[in-house]
């Protein structure tokens, strides 16, 4: 289920936030108003932390995971990792990276399986990516723009890229990672979607400003839509039925 | 916070002291004083400026391999806490600690072991060659010592005790 939700007036609600399968990880806001809604989403589900990185806010952009782990970068301060490695599942792995661009968040797109990541980054931090992460690692660019973790938003069932994507750019895009990918905007007309929005395998926040075509571009994409038995059994028909008597 | 070391001279920054330099390849060059921070834009390598710790690893003044160095990396990996451990890394600390300090010293030692020999050697020698400097020729054809004569003098017990009482 997709829902409209703002970070302290500010629709750039992937900014401030970073969810993932095994965990979501919230900026610290003046009032509870933003923890509040990932935690009435998520209480007993995933763990919900309230975290600073590098003492900022901009923890979505900053840091990269998945449900295997957590990438930050070389600014964020000792005790702010010790206390994501205190709050955080045992399985998910955290780790500080000594990398040159430290906006990881920005360079780096993944789900489960999969990632993209900046063209220029390190061969030690893409290898570092291939074993915290547990992904397979590809330098892309999308539509042309080197920052492919703030253009493209990924979960294991979906993709939303830049919307001046080319259909051959999405073709190859989807044949790498493996899922379905549609090239959309989010908070009513802009571009950057990783910023706009923030999406697991069952659940995704956009910012308020997001209309509701794009809601449902969203909902459709990463198949976020309520399962009615109709839709399911319309979707399954061909590998239900074997053959017609 | 962090306690970070100096880039030129390797001493620990303590908080409020200092100038960060971010470079545009994006590395950081911290600096203790403005001392250090202005002998860097001189370019200068600080390996070849004594008074810092590079220059002194590089020629052996200092220790430099011994594993309590090991114990102070930086680690980006962290553990979960855990209040025993914690504890026992707090007491680790003092002792290694310790344990680098007794090592440093020992070093030392051994580097300046056998410079009193040296020194009393390069003594006589200088005594022999110039002792027209203190004795004239004169008195030596007298009597060749060039060394002055023990004298004893005798002191009564009352007397040093009460020596001792005045101080």
């Amino acid at each position: 289920m997709a829902t409209r939700i703002q970070f302290e007036n500010s629709c750039e609600v992937g900014v401030f936030s970073k969810l993932t399968n095994a965990y979501c990880l919230v900026a610290i806001g003046g009032s509870e108003n933003f923890y509040s809604m990932f935690e009435a989403e998520f209480a007993d589900v995933i763990p919900v932390v309230k975290t600073s990185i590098a003492g900022t806010r901009i923890i979505g952009r900053l840091c990269a995971g998945n449900k295997n782990g957590l990438l930050l970068p070389h600014t964020t301060t000792d005790q702010e990792l010790q206390h994501l490695r205190n709050s955080l599942p045992d399985q998910v792995v955290v780790q500080r990276i000594e990398e040159r661009l430290s906006a990881l968040g920005n360079c780096i797109a993944c789900n489960d399986h999969v990632s993209l990541t900046h063209p220029d980054l390190d061969r030690e931090t893409e290898e570092l990516i291939a074993d915290v992460l547990g992904v397979e690692v590809f330098r892309q660019t999308i539509a042309g723009n080197i920052l492919v973790g703030s253009y493209c938003a990924i979960s294991n069932t979906g993709g939303l890229v830049h919307p001046h994507t080319s259909i051959e750019d999405l073709d190859e895009l989807s044949t790498l990672l493996q899922v379905p990918l549609v090239a959309g905007t989010v908070n009513r007309g802009s571009e950057v979607i990783a910023a706009g929005m923030t999406v697991n395998d069952w659940t995704a926040f956009c910012g308020s400003d997001t209309t509701a075509t794009e809601l449902s571009v969203i909902e459709s994409v990463f198949k976020l839509r309520e399962a009615r038995p109709s839709s399911i059994v319309d979707e399954m028909r061909k590998s239900l039925i074997d053959s017609y008597v | 916070m962090r306690l970070e070391k100096c880039w030129f001279c390797s001493s620990t920054i303590y908080p409020g002291h200092g100038i960060q330099f971010v470079r545009n390849d994006a590395k950081i060059f911290r600096f203790c004083r403005s001392k250090c921070h202005k002998n860097f834009k001189m370019k200068r390598n600080p390996r070849k400026v004594k008074w810092t710790k590079a220059y002194r690893r590089l020629h052996g003044k200092d220790m430099t391999q011994d594993s309590t160095f090991e114990f102070e990396r930086k680690r980006n990996r962290p553990e979960r806490y855990d209040r025993n451990v914690t504890e026992m890394t707090l007491k680790a600390i003092k002792k290694i600690d310790k344990i680098r300090v007794t090592r440093e010293a020992q070093h030392h030692k051994m580097r300046m072991k056998g410079k009193k020999a040296i020194e009393q050697e390069a003594a006589i020698k200088e005594l022999e060659n110039s002792i027209n400097l203190v004795k004239a020729p004169a008195a030596l054809q007298q009597g060749s010592e060039i060394t002055l004569p023990k004298i004893k003098v005798k002191v009564s017990q009352s007397q040093a005790v009460g020596e001792r009482m005045e101080e």
